[in-house]
């Protein structure tokens, strides 16, 4: 068995607006006498976008129009069909996020874009992404090392940090190539934030006075600087904390970070660096080279990324989606299901029904904002739960407690790690009957706070697509 | 001649001295911890107090006992991959004693799991009624297959009077070549399946147990109870991985003599493999798909 998907990834960025298509294939990975295990086997790339200036109407507005055309010129060049695209991500990237109509542009597009194209925004999932587009993943797994990739963008730098292939840590800071911008000699625009604390530490600038290369040279080593404090390679100076974005969290002190991947538009153009610093109306190239010239961070093992400027983008499109175990119980005429907020029973919970029980409808009650339910995935671990009976206990939980709490209409959903899923729809199916919907998957390890999306069924009904749009790093 | 008391202190003491250099105190404290639940304590005069470990209780997966390795951390990871006795070291040209032993000991495993028969105590507490088939005992089973693909004529009978005639699906329970694998997962497959069923509104037949099956004798209870699906729950020939291994083989209108292809398949029943009850809700929806497309084996597409 092979099936190929195609999935898109549409980054729509401080600065720049990015699409990609890849095209994802999936295996079975067991022999034929064997239960199925199928596995995302491959991933390909197959169309890369140029690369527009994100169109706003003003500071606080993206141009929804405008955005539309783009995609939609970009969907014909490539010659795909919304249509024929099954999965991926639009994401809104850095200080656009939190333009007004954010929100309106990602429903816009993710509805215009496929089927089960589905919407995100946040600093930590776009660490994460960018992480994986730039391909640290894996170049930590191989060499078995603590490696960070800071994406360095128009607006905000995005760290993600792994550990011999594992995620460990996500941060973001206000530091970013076009936090100020000059146009013919002049400064146009400086990010209030940044301008406040700038002139706490002395280096004051205004919007409207000509450009004084010494001062945004030494603004942007200053910045340099406030990454290799991110990264925990410099003490901290008072103004540090103030750089996190959104007030989020630094990231973890271990483990102790031994290498690096930069990607992002300012590591883009590190590599080749133009000759006119302010060739794109901003500060982005001094950054590149700030970070460059930085002592703490040449330090570090420096390792190439796999993307610069696209990497957020191929996150966006190549490491959204992934597949449900392949012994799961769904009805497909719900699907697809987009943003169900996870409601995630803890281990401590789980050692008998009364407490399954009591975590479960005291959660559920929490998930009825304005007594209005909201369809939730209940998710556990379900470790010591693979016996017949055990799986039998949790589904008398689960089926009373829905009966109990879950409005009528509403699907019961439910997303295990351990492979249990098949055996526990089933049971659930003999007790709700035709009373209720049932969707069981195993697989997919969803954590408080997440938001899952769940796609039409593929290879042949056995799996779904899963994207978890994971907030666990920054709140 | 040596008497038992003389042999136990001699094995003690070469399972003392191999232990100091190969394990680190960690694993000889998880071999300990193992040995204290299940072997037998003892008291004899002049005999020391405790247990020996019980060296099948070793964990092949977390064994490393490499001597001054490169990257222990790297290959302990490939290792995980692997069910295959990896990274086990070795003393010259040869095994190390302790991985010599688990290899003897997971042999006696597997023969032991063929030589032994199903507890009836075990098939009583299933609620099952035994047959046999024309094979009279163990020696027969191995060197006969083509007997234990008949039933014998109490069993012929048995089946006829207090099976259920004409069932949508008949399950039933077989020893094989692993008695171990089928008390091990056949009550928890045999359940799940029975649910699984129910939640797709499929009825099925009377169980029961076959002592000496082969795979075969499935064809011949098919034509007995009239059966469109029948499965079978039999033990897998053991290997040294596992002595647990249990298959499903199902047909959909099998006969006696039908191509062997025919046959659908799930294998690799056990905790480390398929775990048994999600196994089970995976076969009933083979049956549900195999009574929609009224095919099986390499004649269903799925």
């Amino acid at each position: 068995m092979r099936e190929t998907i195609i999935s898109v990834g549409i980054d729509i960025g401080t600065s720049t607006t990015q699409l990609i298509f890849s095209r994802l294939t999936m295996e079975n990975r067991a022999g034929s006498h064997m239960v199925p295990r199928i596995v995302i086997t491959d991933k390909e790339i197959i169309y890369r976008s140029s690369i527009y200036t994100t169109p706003l109407l003003s500071r606080e507005k993206i141009d929804v129009g405008k955005v539309q055309k783009i995609i939609e010129g970009e969907y014909e060049a490539a010659g795909i069909d919304p249509g024929q695209v099954q999965t991926g991500a639009v994401i809104i990237t850095g200080e656009t996020a939190r333009k007004e109509n954010a929100g309106e542009v990602l429903k816009a597009l993710s509805k215009m874009a496929g089927d089960f194209v589905v919407a995100a925004a946040g600093p930590a999932l776009e660490s994460v992404l960018a992480g994986k587009g730039a391909g640290t993943d894996r170049i930590s797994k191989e060499n078995r090392a603590a490696v960070v990739n800071v994406d360095i963008g128009g607006g905000t730098s995005n760290m993600a940090l792994f550990d011999c292939g594992k995620l460990t840590g996500t941060s973001c800071i206000d530091v970013g190539g076009r936090l100020i911008r000059v146009e013919k000699g002049k400064v146009t625009y400086v990010y209030p934030r940044l301008q406040k604390m700038a002139a706490a530490h002395g280096l004051a600038i205004e919007e409207g006075e000509s450009v004084q290369k010494d001062k945004l040279w030494s603004i942007c080593r200053w910045m340099a600087d406030q990454l290799a404090m991110a990264l925990h390679l410099k003490p901290e100076e008072k103004e540090h904390e103030g750089f996190y974005t959104n007030g989020g969290k630094p990231l973890p002190n271990q483990p102790v970070i031994e290498g690096i991947t930069l990607s992002g538009g300012v590591a883009g153009c590190m590599k080749e660096e133009p000759e006119d610093p302010f060739c794109y109306d901003d500060i982005g190239v001094l950054l590149g080279r700030a970070v460059r010239e930085n002592k703490e961070l040449s330090g570090l093992k420096q390792f190439a990324a796999a993307e610069t400027i696209r990497a957020t983008v191929v996150g966006a499109g190549n490491h959204t989606t992934q597949v449900s175990g392949s012994t799961i119980s769904c009805e497909s005429k719900l699907l697809p299901l987009k943003n169900l907020p996870v409601l995630r029973i803890e281990e401590e919970d789980t050692g008998s029904a009364e407490s399954l029980q009591k975590s479960l409808e005291t959660q559920l009650e929490l998930f009825c904002p304005n007594g209005e339910q909201e369809t939730t995935a209940v998710s556990l671990k379900g470790d010591g739960f693979g016996s017949f009976q055990k799986i039998q206990e949790l589904a008398d939980v689960l089926a009373q407690s829905s009966e109990e709490k879950l409005a009528r209409d509403h699907p019961l959903v439910v997303v295990v790690e351990r492979d249990i899923a098949k055996a526990l729809g089933q049971a659930l199916k003999v007790r709700l009957g035709q009373k209720r919907d049932i969707i069981c998957l195993d697989g997919i390890a969803a954590g408080s706070g997440d938001y899952l999306d769940i796609g039409k069924p593929l290879a042949m009904g056995r799996v779904v697509p899963v994207v978890i749009k994971t907030l666990i790093f920054n709140t | 001649m040596v008497d038992e008391k003389q042999l136990r202190s001699i094995i003690e003491q070469v399972l003392g001295e191999m232990e100091l250099p190969d394990i680190n105190r960690e694993e000889r404290h998880e071999i300990h911890a193992a040995a204290a639940d299940t072997a037998v304590s003892y008291k004899e005069e002049g005999a020391e107090e405790g247990v020996l470990p019980d060296i099948s209780q070793v964990n092949v997966r977390t064994q490393y006992l490499v001597e001054n390795p490169r990257n222990k951390e790297a290959f302990y990871e490939m290792k995980q991959y692997s069910p295959a006795r990896l990274g086990i070291g070795k003393a010259g040209a040869r095994y190390k004693t302790l991985p010599y032993l688990q290899f003897r000991a997971a042999h006696s495993a597997a023969q032991d799991s063929v030589f032994s028969d199903v507890d009836p105590e075990w098939i009583k507490k299933m609620d099952l009624f035994c047959v046999q088939t024309r094979c009279e005992n163990k020696d027969m089973y191995l060197t006969r297959p083509d007997l234990g693909r008949r039933l014998n004529e109490q069993g012929v009978l048995a089946v006829k009077e207090k099976c259920r005639k004409n069932p949508q699906v008949q399950i039933y329970i077989s020893d094989g070549l692993s008695s171990a694998a089928v008390m091990a997962n056949a009550a928890d497959v045999l359940l799940s399946i029975q649910q699984g069923l129910k939640s797709f509104n499929i009825e099925t037949g009377t169980p029961f147990f076959v002592k000496y099956g082969r795979v075969g004798v499935m064809d011949e209870i098919t034509q007995l109870t009239e059966a469109l699906v029948t499965c079978v729950l039999i033990g897998e020939r053991p290997g040294l991985l596992t002595a647990e291994s249990m298959s499903a083989y199902i047909t959909y209108k099998g006969t006696i003599g039908m191509p062997e292809a025919h046959r659908t398949v799930v294998s690799n029943i056990h905790r480390f493999g398929t775990i048994p009850a999600e196994a089970g809700a995976h076969i009933a929806e083979i049956i549900k798909i195999m009574l929609e497309k009224k095919a099986s084996g390499t004649q269903l597409k799925m």
